[in-house]
């Protein structure tokens, strides 16, 4: 929640951005956070340092020439992240038509003018899960989670973006 | 039937559900889901569950492995993504929060963090996730471990990740309570002594009142049953 306050306050175009909690962890100290006293109520609370990445990479359902990117199912970070980040590049399992898109706008979660480049890569999220596409693939992670020197080698040999 | 360590957990997660509260089940938390699950079959109150894919009240038919899998999102009328969820906590909406620890101390702090010097630790840890801004904000935490001993449960912890409304903490053995101040006791696993407990504890508590766990209801049982038709779960979680 601390890191997504320092995207807030990235993409509101502020310094910081006050967050509720954080009192008696000691992330605190080891993160250098200070607080700041609301200078309506007199309350204190801890204000997180903006985080502005130099590149957000996201992985969307659809995308269409423009770069207009849809994503199906729950956003998880993707929101703040692209609208924080100074260029965004996005991965896309299909390419899509433009008319599609405009038939259902509100699912487009990054419009083209935002987006830098774009590549259409099919089962990008692998081994991760793509909604509704595909699933996690458990027994590739746990296949990486062997700990062997050739985990990575093998496990990268599997990608679907190596093997086409 | 007794208990066994795996529904001992469970099944003690999920009685810290009240009636009409919107309780909430992270990443890392199969346990934990696995209560919400079980509590929406075993209970006869309403809540309101919303997990960290962005489910609420979801449905799954298919239960899956990790409690972050888009799959536990399945029923949902309505998404309630990250952003979403977190603010609820931060301004007080949320009535139980699961946060998961490796260390915890008798005020209810926990370590997620680091094990031993935090500028040179001996184990990095996955980190809060949260945990900072939720556990002070949550009407009330519950949390887990598996394995109940000394190094888990400490008088002082290696780091203080997060501290706060803390309200439980359930073990293969115990469960603990907490409104303020330090943990109380509040029973033991009814095949376990009392001078156990307090010997795999490393904190001192208070055990006035306690009493042996009440044993699971037939109710209990047979969600626990229907959710881990195949034991897969329980096997998963291998605790002794």
């Amino acid at each position: 929640m601390t890191l997504v306050a320092g995207l807030r306050a990235a993409s509101y175009g502020i310094p910081s951005q006050p967050v509720a909690g954080v009192f008696g962890s000691e992330l605190a100290r080891v993160n250098n956070w200070k607080t700041i006293v609301d200078p309506y109520t007199g309350k204190e609370v801890y204000a997180i340092p903006a985080i502005r990445p130099d590149i957000a990479v996201i992985h969307v359902n659809e995308i269409d020439e423009l770069g207009n990117a849809r994503l199906y199912g729950t956003p998880f970070w993707d929101h703040p992240l692209t609208r924080a980040a100074k260029r965004v590049l996005i991965t896309a399992e299909k390419l899509v038509t433009t008319d599609r898109l405009r038939e259902q706008p509100e699912l487009t979660l990054v419009p083209g003018f935002m987006v830098e480049a774009a590549a259409v890569v099919p089962k990008g999220a692998w081994p991760g899960s793509m909604h509704p596409y595909y699933e996690i693939d458990y027994p590739a992670v746990e296949r990486y989670l062997n700990d062997s020197d050739d985990a990575l080698a093998a496990h990268l040999a599997e990608a679907p973006e190596a093997r086409r | 039937m007794t208990w066994s360590p795996f529904s001992y957990i469970v099944i003690n997660l999920a009685r810290q559900i009240r009636a009409r509260e919107v309780t909430f089940s992270g990443v890392n938390s199969t346990l934990p889901m696995l209560a919400c699950l079980l509590a929406k079959r075993a209970y006869d109150f309403h809540f309101t569950w919303i997990n960290v894919a962005g489910g609420v009240e979801p449905q799954p038919v298919k239960i899956p492995h990790s409690s972050s899998d888009p799959g536990i999102v399945a029923g949902s009328a309505g998404i309630f993504a990250n952003q979403d969820f977190y603010d609820l906590c931060a301004r007080g909406g949320i009535g139980l929060v699961y946060l998961g620890c490796a260390q915890i101390d008798a005020e209810g702090r926990t370590n997620v963090s680091t094990i031993g010097p935090h500028d040179k630790p001996k184990v990095r840890l996955p980190g809060g996730g949260g945990a900072a801004v939720m556990l002070p904000t949550a009407q009330r935490v519950a949390t887990w471990r598996t394995e109940h001993s000394p190094r888990a449960l400490v008088e002082k912890l290696d780091f203080v990740t997060a501290a706060g409304n803390l309200a439980a903490l359930v073990t293969p053995r115990a469960v603990f309570q907490r409104t303020t101040g330090r943990f109380r006791l509040e029973s033991w696993h009814p095949d376990a002594r009392l001078e156990e407990i307090i010997e795999r504890t490393g904190f001192a508590f208070d055990a006035a009142g306690a009493t042996p766990t009440a044993l699971p209801t037939a109710g209990e049982l047979s969600a626990l049953r229907e959710i881990d038709a195949d034991g897969a779960f329980e096997r998963e979680a291998a605790i002794d």
